[in-house]
This record gives structure tokens, C-alpha cells and sequence, in this order.
């Protein structure tokens, strides 16, 4: 059984296994939106997967553009889609 | 002291066989743990001989002579007089890898091709559901249905439906006949037909429905249109059906990761199948002295050729003889490599599935029509002119995902065949991964 690990995502609580991905943990608890786009505001979630796509960017804990494909959640942390 | 960039099954093979011979070698890969995309695990590797990966991991892990560096992003290289300074971020904090000699094994990852509705939330890479769910566990969707071309798009179905997932299909583009051109290779690799009844096993078990010559060319959330396609790609009208689904995973194949090696200025070749791959030499010593390359960014060819030229690039840097069965067994598997081309290749008839509307670039937003009037009402003569112009390729992907897809779309546009000067500029790019100013500022913490 894994740890659980708590986090904040726009300004609502969620749960993931410790050792999850910021687009796992979220994508796992239900939510299908990490941003929306620049010019015509639409959806945009997890896509490559491994890094590269730069799809899933989101603000964690005030440092911009992170890859929530890549980087593991941390208790408390505090995530906002990235504009 | 020598380095290996990347921790999957060539910079593996490599690092091992150093440090079996007495050298020193230090492993860098960005991930937390080691295996690389082909053995991503959580607490342990699965899959068809998974076994393998063991002793590997065991050796990285607790070899005395390994120094392993994990989550380090690097993100420039440099060669300076005699050595080479490999930049890199680890826990936000910026550092320096100095090395004399540098095996290079970044791997590759997939290539997208868009559709409408490529960017809807639902729509991934195989690779990524396989990542979301090898790695941290969580299977991507509930009905899936998995699109594209070769061999890869079958244990990510089977993983899939092992973990719970309803596979609604797997739509192959390419006819298996195709690989009747290809016997010798086939005979010269006899271990593949038993990792092919391994997956039809399971495919049984699972009652996985492949169908091939056909693709999904559109999604809309909830559905995905799969149509009858011609091995070049384009639709021949022979009919579309809708299939009910939450996530649809569309590859076609991958692209070898280069920047690291572009920026030391390693010398570039563009491969049968129009993928730009780094040339070297039988001991897979690349153009530059001290610098070997294994893997698939020579060129795809699957992790038992990787093991083997990781292997061959570890011997090499140590000046050691290879041995004549490991250069026997890397000809076998790249005649299986060039089988693998000729049985999944990826023509441009995906144009054919394109609205005016359809993004190219994501990152940017650039539509299809964004990049046609580029080139018939600005006339833009190539991609980088295009990109000037659209922005496409500019984005914080660098053109990792769109690049060769609006080079072949400007190609197809203007009926003018791509050179391989330009697929190697667009497979190059200045940094490998960017890294805030205030990274920068902060100084390099030496290593």
C-alpha cells in the first residue's frame, strides 16, 4: 500500500499515491483539464507523457511552466493551471 | 572519467559492461529511476521478459564503480579543451557533470500525427498511457482505443487491458502482409516469433479486436471516427465508423531525441524512413572524438538492439575488442530494425485527415490553414521560413512534436521533396530543455 500524498490544485484538495505524477494523481482522481491555451482558451491535459510535449504545463508552488508528467507531487503543495 | 546520458537499456548495457571491465562510469538520466521509457516501473518491471532489466537495475543500483544521478534534467553541453561539461538541474538546482568521455543514449519517444480533435483532453501517445500507467499506476482511461503503426501499439493495449481497461480496438495502419518483404530478417531473428505468440496470447485472453488498414482521423470527446486508409496514409472512402470511447492513443512510430548530442555538434544522418538519427561508426563512436552513441538515436530499432550497441559503446570507449557475437547479433537485429521500416512506414496521406481548423503546432496553436497561407499567400519556400511566419515549432516544445509534420505538410504543399538538410535543422535545437533565468542567475553548484 502506498503512502498517500495531499496537494492543492486551483484552490481544491486532492489525494495521490506518493510517487505519482502531478498529471497521474490528478488524472486519477477524475479531472480531465490542467490548463487552458493562450489564444483560444481550450482544454489541454496530459499528451506525450514522458516530458516532451510540454502539454501539461502547470505553477507549482510559484515556479511556472513545470511538467506535471514529470514532476512527482509533494504534501502541501500548491498547484494553479498555468495561464 | 566517463559519462552515459540516459538510463534506459543502452546507457544501461553500457554503464554495466564498463564497470564489470574495473572503470568508473557515472550514469545521468533525467528520471527518478532507472530503465528509461522501455522498462518504466513503479516498483518493479513488467511485461514480456522483464526479467532482463535485473541484473541492470542491480548493477546501477549497487556496482561500486556506478555513480548514478538521477533526476537530472541536463540542459546544455558543452566541450571545452578536452572535456565535456554536461549543465543540468536536479531539485531545482542547477549543477555541472564534467567528463572526458561521453556515451550519448537519450532514446526517443513518440511520433504524433495530428487529427482533428488531436487536442482534446482524451486524446494521447501510447507512450503516454503506457508512462501513466507502468509508472505511476493509473490506467488513462476506461474505453480506449489505440491507433497507429508498428509493433509497440500491442503491449500498450495488453498492459491496458491487463489493468482493468476496455480495449475498444486496436486500429493498425499497416497490412502484416508487409512483412512477407522481409524473410530474412525474420528467419535471422527467430526469438521475435515468440514475443509475437507471448502478445496473441494475451490478445486472446483479453479478446483484443485488431484491425488493420485503418486509423482514428478525428475525435471528438466521447468518440473517435476510425476510417479505412491506404498504406500511405490517405483515406479511400471505403467507409468511417464512429467508436464509443474516453481515450484514444494514436502513435506512429518515434523520434530519437538529439539535442544533447546536436549541440556538441555530433554529425547527423536522416535514416530510410526520413528520421534524422546520429551517424557513427561499427563501434558507435559518432563524428566526435570521445563521443559514442547508442540506442535509438542511431536509429529505431527496439530494446534488444539498444542492449547490444550500449553494450558494443561501453566496450569501445574502454578500448576493449569487441567480441565477434555481439557485432554479429547488432547486424541481426538491425536487419530486423530495417524490417520494421518497411513494414510500418509512415506516408504523408495523414494530410488527408485534416480540417482548415486541425492545430499542427500545439503549442502555438497553429492551425493547417495557418501554415498552407504561409506558404500560398506569404510564400514561404520551407518549414523555418513557415515558422517565421506562424510561429509553429516556436513553442515551449521547441518543435519536438510538430517540426517534421509541417516540414512534410510545406513539402506536400508545394510538391517539393523535403532535403535532408532541412529534416536536420529541425531536428537540432539550441537547448535541450528550458531552464528559468533565475536558475541561470543563481550559479552552477559544481559536481
Amino acid at each position: 500500500m502506498k503512502k498517500n500524498v495531499s496537494f492543492s490544485f486551483n484552490g481544491s484538495e486532492y489525494t495521490g499515491e506518493e510517487g505519482q505524477s502531478v498529471a497521474a494523481a490528478l488524472l486519477a482522481s477524475g479531472l480531465t483539464q490542467l490548463r487552458s491555451t493562450r489564444f483560444n482558451e481550450k482544454p489541454r491535459t496530459i499528451f506525450c507523457g514522458i516530458g516532451i510535449c510540454f502539454d501539461c504545463v502547470v505553477t507549482i508552488n510559484g515556479v511556472a511552466n513545470q511538467r506535471a508528467c514529470i514532476v512527482t507531487i509533494s504534501e502541501g503543495a500548491q498547484i494553479v493551471s498555468s495561464q | 572519467m566517463i559519462a552515459v546520458i540516459g538510463a534506459g537499456p543502452a546507457g544501461l548495457a553500457a554503464a554495466r559492461v564498463i564497470a564489470l571491465s574495473g572503470v568508473a562510469v557515472t550514469v545521468i538520466d533525467a528520471a527518478s529511476k532507472p530503465g528509461g521509457q522501455y522498462w518504466r516501473h513503479r516498483d518493479s518491471v513488467t511485461g514480456y521478459k522483464a526479467g532482463r532489466s535485473r541484473k541492470y537495475f542491480d548493477s546501477i543500483q549497487n556496482h561500486p564503480l556506478i555513480t548514478y544521478i538521477n533526476g537530472a534534467q541536463i540542459w546544455s553541453a558543452i566541450r571545452k579543451d578536452n572535456s565535456f561539461h554536461l549543465n543540468y538541474i536536479q531539485d531545482g538546482v542547477e549543477r555541472t557533470l564534467h567528463c572526458s568521455q561521453l556515451i550519448i543514449a537519450t532514446g526517443a519517444y513518440d511520433r504524433a500525427l495530428p487529427f482533428p480533435g488531436w487536442d482534446t483532453p482524451g486524446s494521447m501517445t501510447p507512450g503516454a498511457a503506457q508512462a501513466l500507467l507502468k509508472g505511476h499506476g493509473v490506467v488513462a482511461g476506461t474505453r480506449i482505443v489505440i491507433s497507429g503503426t508498428g509493433p509497440f501499439l500491442l503491449p500498450v493495449a495488453v498492459g491496458l487491458a491487463e489493468a482493468g481497461a476496455e480495449i475498444e480496438g486496436v486500429y493498425e495502419a499497416q497490412s502484416p502482409l508487409r512483412w512477407l518483404q522481409s524473410p530474412l530478417a525474420l528467419l535471422l531473428n527467430p526469438e521475435k516469433f515468440f514475443e509475437l505468440v507471448y502478445y496473441a496470447k494475451k490478445i486472446k485472453k483479453y479478446g483484443i479486436a485488431i484491425h488493420f488498414g485503418r486509423a482514428i482521423t478525428q475525435f471528438t470527446a466521447g468518440t473517435a471516427q476510425v476510417s479505412k486508409i491506404r498504406s500511405d496514409l490517405t483515406m479511400n472512402n471505403l467507409g468511417t465508423r464512429a467508436v464509443n470511447c474516453d481515450v484514444v492513443a494514436s502513435g506512429w512510430g518515434f523520434v530519437p531525441d538529439l539535442s544533447l548530442g546536436g549541440i556538441l555538434g555530433c554529425s547527423q544522418a536522416v535514416d530510410g524512413d526520413g528520421t534524422v538519427v546520429f551517424h557513427v561508426d561499427r563501434n558507435q563512436k559518432s563524428s566526435i572524438e570521445n563521443i559514442w552513441v547508442a540506442g535509438e538515436a542511431t536509429g529505431i530499432g527496439g530494446s534488444d538492439l539498444a542492449l547490444v550497441e550500449g553494450e558494443i559503446a561501453g566496450l569501445s570507449a574502454i578500448s576493449r575488442r569487441i567480441p565477434l557475437a555481439l557485432r554479429v547479433n547488432k547486424m541481426r537485429k538491425q536487419l530486423f530494425a530495417r524490417a520494421l521500416q518497411r513494414s510500418y512506414p509512415v506516408g504523408n496521406g495523414w494530410q488527408d485527415w485534416l480540417e482548415d481548423d486541425t492545430l499542427i503546432c500545439r503549442c502555438e496553436e497553429v492551425s493547417c490553414s495557418h501554415i498552407l497561407d504561409s506558404v500560398n499567400e506569404l510564400k514561404a519556400e520551407d518549414s523555418r521560413t513557415s515558422k517565421l511566419f506562424t510561429r509553429a515549432g516556436m513553442g515551449l516544445c521547441q518543435g519536438r512534436v510538430c517540426s517534421r509534420n509541417v516540414c512534410e505538410l510545406i513539402s506536400e504543399a508545394k510538391q517539393v521533396p523535403v532535403v535532408d538538410s532541412e529534416r536536420i535543422a529541425y531536428s537540432n535545437r539550441p537547448i535541450a530543455a528550458p531552464i528559468s533565468l533565475g536558475s541561470l542567475a543563481d550559479g552552477i553548484a559544481e559536481q
